[in-house]
């Protein structure tokens, strides 16, 4: 009696570990009679439905190959990739963005894609070349550009309205902005003219281009916080904070800007065209041109497939990445609003999928736009950028202190 | 006379003053979160704050499982839960009857060598574990959580303990009879030691069900994560939007809520004895 | 916390075993007992005593991106001198520990003293305590970090009904600290209630009966009776509750952003140690964090130790 309830009990046990266990086992032998299960990595989940529609159109065309979707949230998208690189367990397709393709590349984690390329006839040209060039490193593409993006102003008319002020256009510079702000701000119904978040894309980058400043110096030695162009392009930013025009750093710490923004408690903010599947909800939400400082000036960057080194089904997960930047796949990108999809020609679909919001001014943006810059150790310089200019944001210290140091630190990350 | 039945009245009164006062602080957060999960955004960034929703939002529930495999979270923190516990209840209760009942050369050497886990942070054990895991290439999957956690320094010393406590003259009746080592442990001990694995028990389930940086480190696909970690997933994602944070919170708590409400008696003295009574 | 020596039992098993078996049945007890230990013993030294060997080992590395790592002596026991980080946590954690422990023990007490005594309800209240103790620190953090909410959180509301505009609670680097501490006392009260519900429980009602011939107030009882017999329990959870809140991270993960300006001020030693090992990177310096976490955790256990006879009464 009690011997069978052990017996039980160890099957259970044991049962349990090896049902866990079991997975494993059966990826490897699918890989022999040439099914496939690959998994594809990435972060936005407002990107989910188009993804899975895509995933859907992959599969008709190749039944055999069953794609698995892994979601991390950004925050903690390239902490999981480097432990997940560092066990070989990166998942089979990613999502790759150029702050971090130089070190996976020299890392020797993602595959280098020109030879695959080359042989099955796939045509780099179907996208801008600034994209193809940052996702280049020493001369071989690591990775297939799936879509852009450029910095929009976002605005509330109903803001706008209930003050009768018009609504941005591109004659707007950083003091009609600022005097816009003044107007919208109003303290009794809680509401802010403006949010001056601490971002780089679509934030401080854009203002310190803007001022005719740069961020990493030609020869990429060097940063240029500490010029004055960029000293002033920042000031200007944390001005809103000091003058009661923008949530202070605190409050949008604890109540996310992009929240205020679209429950109508802020009325104008900076942000990106990967944002319009959660705002094109709102009807009272719209999109302009970003002001022009000196110059004009935005940032632009895109993301794209890359695949692992790991990987066991390198052939799946090349046909999957061939297929994320088809132009089939770029049409449903465009026709859900999700994204700018990279593949030529396909941008006035995606802007003609949201006609109520003013998607031109994205796509203007590309005309003037900096690339994000990207270098070994960008992703340890935007580390360095949050912890010193958040201290900046928070007026915890003096934007000069705030430059000085980080120069200091980004430059030596740019030694190593 | 009356006076002293005044005084009695008036203590009585303060001490239930006091613990309702406590009470509410203990219920409060939990209200709050259930009356926020079932806000809309707007309501709930309202001021003055919303505190009865106007229409009922079910729809932000519907959306933490739309968005997040919320069952299948569900689903491996049992598994794990159930797995580690059996586990732990199964083999640190072998190890303690050795340790406790049988004589054998290296027997204080080892058992000083298991307790000496005890005295260490958590940490220290976590790098190399992680290793481990990585050359298994065990990322990613249940075992990865379950394995390391089935054994117990701990369980063994509490469990321990509780066969020391037993009398000798049990077992060696057991003996007499021809009974080997294992059947007087199955048969006899293990049912007199019913409340020792009773604690234990809940010890391993509540740890089990909350820990966050173990799974959190090694396992990232939503196919193989837990609730605690799936809930830190949706804080990144949802950023502050509170309303679907507070139903994704409580849904991850709900399931051990209604089983403490079933084992109040059980978890309550679990927790006690595990207190080293 | 009894426990039978273990020599004494050796003695007992010698005595008993006089017989011609004692040979065969000696074996046969080594071969169950080595059986018995085997798997628990196996895991113990594969996954907890093995690795501490190794964490001190990794201490004395520096990794590169994607797992490979060079032996550098001691350049991250000198790099700990110089970081003012880890300075910091240490002065967090502190800070933390002298908050929590005391008056997370000092409530406990009260509420344990307080349902021990004849009233109604004791079992609805108890319940109530308990609750914070089955949920999950994730769920927690993140329904305080909302009450705490500075613009639209219920406590800064209920304060701006008496007049009082409340902080910044988990945002400003001053308060954001003690805003964690208060999550942690709360979520605490419960479980070393407990504890100490039981031990009170243990006391022999004569103590209280001698008390009262005497006539010695509730007062006095409560310091010349319970305090002292319940100080074995007290020293329990008091060196529970300093180890646990030497590891806090959960409650700060969950509760201070990366890009939160409260972050520096609040980080604590294990979440610099989650830092390093797992976001920076920087696997060696986290190992050395961790051995230096052993080190401390080991010297203060040992203090508490020492000082123990002191105040402790065992009967």
């Amino acid at each position: 009696m009690m011997k069978k309830w052990l017996i039980m009990l160890l099957t259970v046990v044991l049962g349990l570990l090896g049902l866990a266990g079991c997975s494993d086992s059966k990826a490897s032998s699918d890989a022999k009679d040439g099914k496939a299960e690959i998994t594809y990595g990435f972060w936005d989940k407002k990107q989910v439905p188009a993804i899975e529609e895509i995933i859907k159109l992959f599969n008709e065309k190749y039944p055999n190959i069953k794609v698995k979707t892994e979601i991390t949230p950004y925050g903690q998208y390239f902490q999981k990739l480097e432990t997940a690189a560092t066990g070989g367990a990166l998942p089979d397709v990613l999502w790759m963005n150029g702050a971090h393709v130089v070190q996976y590349a020299e890392g020797k984690v993602i595959l280098p894609l020109s030879d695959m390329a080359k042989k099955d006839n796939y045509s780099l040209d179907n996208y801008p070349k600034s994209l193809i060039d940052l996702y280049t490193v020493d001369g071989k593409v690591y990775g297939i550009p799936k879509d852009y993006d450029t910095t929009g102003l976002w605005y509330n008319k109903k803001i706008f309205d209930d003050a009768g002020v018009s609504y941005p256009d591109d004659t707007w510079d950083w003091n009609k902005l600022k005097e816009v702000a003044k107007q919208l701000t109003n303290k009794e119904k809680g509401i802010w003219g403006y949010a001056a978040l601490m971002g780089n894309q679509g934030g401080y980058y854009d203002f310190i281009w803007q001022n005719g400043g740069h961020i990493i110096s030609e020869d990429g030695k060097s940063v240029g916080f500490d010029q004055p162009e960029a000293i002033e392009a920042l000031k200007y930013n944390i001005s809103f904070i000091k003058e009661g025009l923008s949530p202070t750093q605190a409050q949008m710490t604890e109540t996310a800007a992009s929240e205020l923004f679209s429950s109508g408690k802020v009325a104008m903010m900076f942000d990106g065209p990967w944002m319009v599947p959660e705002y094109m909800k709102n009807p009272d939400l719209n999109v302009a041109v970003v002001p022009k400082g000196k110059k004009r000036a935005v940032a632009i960057h895109g993301l794209s497939n890359v695949i692992a080194a790991n990987t066991k089904h390198k052939d799946a997960a090349w046909k999957l990445v061939q297929f994320l930047g088809s132009k089939e796949a770029a049409d449903i990108y465009a026709k859900t609003g999700t994204v700018i999809p990279a593949y030529n020609g396909t941008q006035d679909a995606w802007k003609d999928a949201v006609p109520n919001l003013n998607l031109q001014a994205f796509i203007d943006g590309a005309e003037y736009s900096v690339p994000l810059p990207s270098v070994k150790n960008t992703g340890e310089i935007w580390q360095y950028e949050t912890d010193i200019l958040k201290k900046a944001w928070s007026e915890e210290v003096s934007v000069e202190d705030a430059v000085k140091e980080l120069t200091k630190k980004a430059n030596e990350a740019l030694k190593k | 006379m009356e006076r002293t039945r005044q005084l009695v009245t008036s203590k009585t009164f303060l001490i239930h003053f006091i613990l309702i006062l406590g009470s509410v602080a203990m219920v409060l957060p939990f209200l709050w979160m259930i009356l926020t999960s079932l806000k809309t955004y707007t309501e709930s960034i309202h001021v003055p704050p919303v505190i009865i929703p106007k229409d009922l939002q079910w729809g932000n529930y519907k959306e933490v499982f739309g968005l997040l495999p919320f069952f299948k979270f569900m689903f491996n923190t049992f598994i794990i839960t159930v797995a580690r516990t059996a586990g732990q209840l199964f083999l640190c209760s072998l190890a303690a009857y050795a340790f406790a009942r049988i004589e054998f050369p290296g027997r204080n050497i080892l058992f000083m060598l298991a307790l000496s886990v005890l005295m260490v942070p958590g940490q220290v054990f976590l790098l190399p574990q992680y290793m481990i895991m990585v050359k298994l290439g065990w990322l990613n999957t249940l075992q990865a959580v379950i394995v390391p956690g089935i054994f117990s320094a701990f369980g063994t010393f509490l469990l321990r303990q509780f066969f020391m406590g037993l009398p000798k003259e049990l077992e060696e009746a057991a003996r007499l009879d021809g009974c080997n080592h294992f059947q007087i442990y199955w048969r006899i001990m293990l049912p007199l030691a019913k409340p020792g694995l009773i604690a234990l028990g809940i010890f391993t389930t509540l740890w089990s069900w909350n820990e966050l940086m173990w799974p959190m480190i090694v396992n990232s696909s939503p196919e193989s994560m837990t609730l605690s970690v799936g809930l830190s997933s949706l804080q990144g994602q949802y950023l502050t939007n509170y309303p679907i944070l507070m139903a994704g919170s409580f849904l991850a708590i709900l399931p051990m809520l209604i089983l403490f409400i079933i084992l109040q008696k059980q978890f309550i003295e679990g927790i006690a004895v595990t207190g080293g009574k | 916390m009894k426990q039978i020596p273990l020599q004494a039992e050796v003695k007992a098993t010698k005595k008993l075993t006089v017989s011609s078996l004692t040979k065969t049945r000696k074996r046969s007890d080594y071969f169950w007992a080595y059986l018995m230990i085997a798997p628990t013993m196996l895991g113990l030294f594969i996954f907890y005593l093995w690795p501490i060997i190794q964490t001190f080992y990794f201490s004395f590395t520096e990794w590169g991106a994607f797992g490979q790592y060079e032996w550098t002596g001691l350049d991250n026991y000198k790099r700990m001198l110089e970081d003012t980080n880890l300075l910091q946590s240490f002065k967090n954690t502190g800070i933390y520990i002298i908050f929590t422990v005391p008056i997370g023990i000092f409530l406990s007490i009260l509420v344990a003293v307080l349902l021990n005594q004849k009233i109604k309800g004791k079992s609805v209240y108890r319940t109530l305590y308990f609750l914070p103790v089955i949920t999950m620190p994730a769920a927690i953090a993140m329904v305080w970090k909302w009450l705490f909410n500075a613009d639209y959180g219920l406590l800064n509301y209920l304060l701006s009904l008496i007049g009082i505009k409340g902080p910044h609670w988990v945002s400003d680097p001053k308060i954001a600290l003690y805003s964690i501490i208060v999550v942690a006392i709360w979520s605490g009260i419960g479980y070393n209630m407990v504890i100490f519900l039981s031990g009170l429980q243990g006391i022999p009602k004569m103590y209280y009966e001698a008390a009262e011939i005497d006539g010695a107030g509730s007062i006095k009882v409560f310091f010349k009776i319970t305090l002292p017999l319940l100080s074995p329990v007290i020293f329990f959870v008091s060196i529970m509750s300093l180890i646990g809140a030497f590891q806090v991270f959960d409650l700060i993960f969950m509760m201070i952003g990366k890009s939160s300006t409260a972050l520096e001020s609040t980080q604590s030693i294990v979440y610099l140690f989650y830092q390093h090992a797992f976001v920076l990177n920087d696997k060696g310096y986290a190992a050395a964090i961790a051995v230096l976490l052993l080190i401390v955790i080991l010297i203060i256990t040992a203090i508490q130790m020492v000082l123990q006879k002191k105040w402790v009464h065992y009967d």
